[in-house]
């Protein structure tokens, strides 16, 4: 119904956390109002840069990890990452660990955390609307700027142009963990050596961190993954393995 | 610019096709299509605007000539020029038609500049980037190589046989219309690094 050319709302992409952070929103705002909002989103996700980068000496988790810094010292949101990765590493069976690497390393949940306290922030400040793509990490909610369910494609593991499948709804929190861009950066904390079997972990659920944390343990987890997935509450999943066979969650909200 | 060419144009020919089928009843269906024939048909039976294309055609039908001929009252001068106005209207909508395509067609010279192939600290191979630039403006950027990591073989008869979930099919591309893409992190700095080569060897 809307004219082609134009649409309502603001996209924005930023290079933050070593990675690229792309926000829709897709509500009928004035452009201050969206400048604002978009400004608010992408200045938090430089604190969580600023707080969390293990690249960054200076960096509170670089701090804490040194010793330089006291839990009872630490920031709300260290002390909430730490808990949460904790509690993680006994939902996961010790296959989501942020010492696999030997130092702390909560990457694997604060990205998608950070993205998700960016969209709660949104839907608070009355943009219920949107979508915060963090990495690859997806958090959508609401309608996409066309007015339907927002698309989101989980991308194919052997060609960086195409997607394997395509989700669709209006409140999910997609995360996507694989070893065809970095490698096999993703170690069994068991056995110390990089994980096999597994090319790409999609977790779906409501809350990005542990879609996120739950994608790299079951990547971690390798084949036997897929069945952990498959018994994981509140969640679904799709799941390439090396062979190009392609496991999801009977429910998975897929769409053509 | 070109739907306000195109009504005129349109305009030009179905007021000249208006003019020719007066004598015809038909000549109201033409007239549907026409918003500008509203004005001069309201003037006549002085119906609602909005129902005017069908109700100068329709109201008026019992008395058939008398509308045509009010309807030819005021597009008089029109009949006269008819005549010529066909041919000299046609051609004179296709001549600006024309010269815009033309001009429009040589503006956009894409050229493609590749970055150089910047290695992903050489482990899983390098990263190269093209850039697709038409006029000033770059359009686009492929990554042309990708890093891919070690392949270790497993077989689908691993999984185990007690999964609920669907699958086991080979994995297929899709390309449908997509807001975002879920995926794992791209080695960002490589990317950036051949992307702003390409960049700067284009500018």
């Amino acid at each position: 119904m809307r004219a082609a050319l134009t649409r309502p709302g603001l996209c924005r992409v930023e290079q933050i956390m070593g990675t690229t952070i792309t926000l829709d929103l897709a509500d009928d705002l004035p452009p201050e109002r969206l400048r604002g909002l978009a400004d608010d989103v992408f200045a938090w996700m430089r604190e969580v840069d600023a707080r969390f980068s293990t690249y960054r000496s200076d960096s509170e988790v670089c701090r804490f990890d040194r010793g330089e810094v006291l839990l009872s010292e630490a920031s709300a949101d260290l002390r909430f990452v730490l808990e949460a990765c904790a509690d993680l590493w006994g939902d996961t069976d010790g296959f989501f660990d942020a010492y696999a690497t030997g130092r702390l390393d909560p990457s694997g949940f604060v990205k998608g955390w950070a993205a998700q306290v960016a969209s709660d922030r949104l839907l608070a400040a009355g943009a219920g609307n949107h979508c915060v793509n963090a990495g690859g990490d997806v958090r959508v909610r609401g309608l996409s700027p066309s007015g339907e369910p927002w698309r989101i494609g989980i991308r194919h593991p052997w060609d960086a142009m195409a997607a394997c499948l395509v989700l669709t709804g209006t409140d999910l929190a997609v995360a996507t963990s694989g070893v065809y861009e970095r490698g096999r950066h993703v170690l069994d904390p068991r056995r110390g050596t990089p994980a096999g079997g597994l090319r790409s972990v999609t977790v779906v659920g409501t809350d990005l961190g542990l879609a996120d944390a739950y994608a790299t343990a079951a990547l971690a987890m390798g084949v036997t993954g897929i069945g952990w997935l498959d018994r994981l509450n509140g969640h679904t999943h799709a799941v390439v393995t090396d062979d190009a066979r392609q496991y999801h969650s009977a429910n998975l909200p897929a769409t053509d | 610019m070109r739907r306000a060419f195109l009504a005129i144009t349109g305009l030009a020919a179905s007021t000249t096709a208006l003019v020719v089928l007066k004598g015809s009843p038909d000549a109201t269906q033409v007239a549907q299509n026409l918003p500008t024939a509203q004005p001069v048909n309201p003037s006549g039976p002085g119906t609602d605007p909005s129902l005017a294309p069908d109700a100068p055609g329709v109201d008026p039908a019992g008395a058939a000539p008398k509308p045509s001929g009010s309807a030819e009252v005021s597009t008089s001068p029109k009949p006269g020029r008819t005549t010529a106005r066909p041919s000299g209207t046609k051609t004179t909508a296709k001549a600006p038609s024309a010269p815009k395509t033309t001009t429009k067609a040589p503006q956009p010279t894409t050229r493609r500049v590749t970055g150089p192939p910047v290695d992903t600290s050489g482990r899983y191979g390098a990263v190269q980037v093209q850039i697709v630039i038409s006029g000033t403006r770059i359009v686009d950027a492929i990554a042309l190589s990708l890093p891919s990591g070690d392949e270790s073989d497993i077989h689908s008869a691993d999984v185990r046989s007690s999964y609920d979930g669907s699958g086991g099919e080979v994995v297929k591309k899709q390309n449908a219309n997509l807001n975002t893409v879920s995926g794992a992190t791209s080695t960002s700095n490589a990317y950036k690094q051949s992307l702003r080569a390409a960049i700067e060897q284009a500018f």
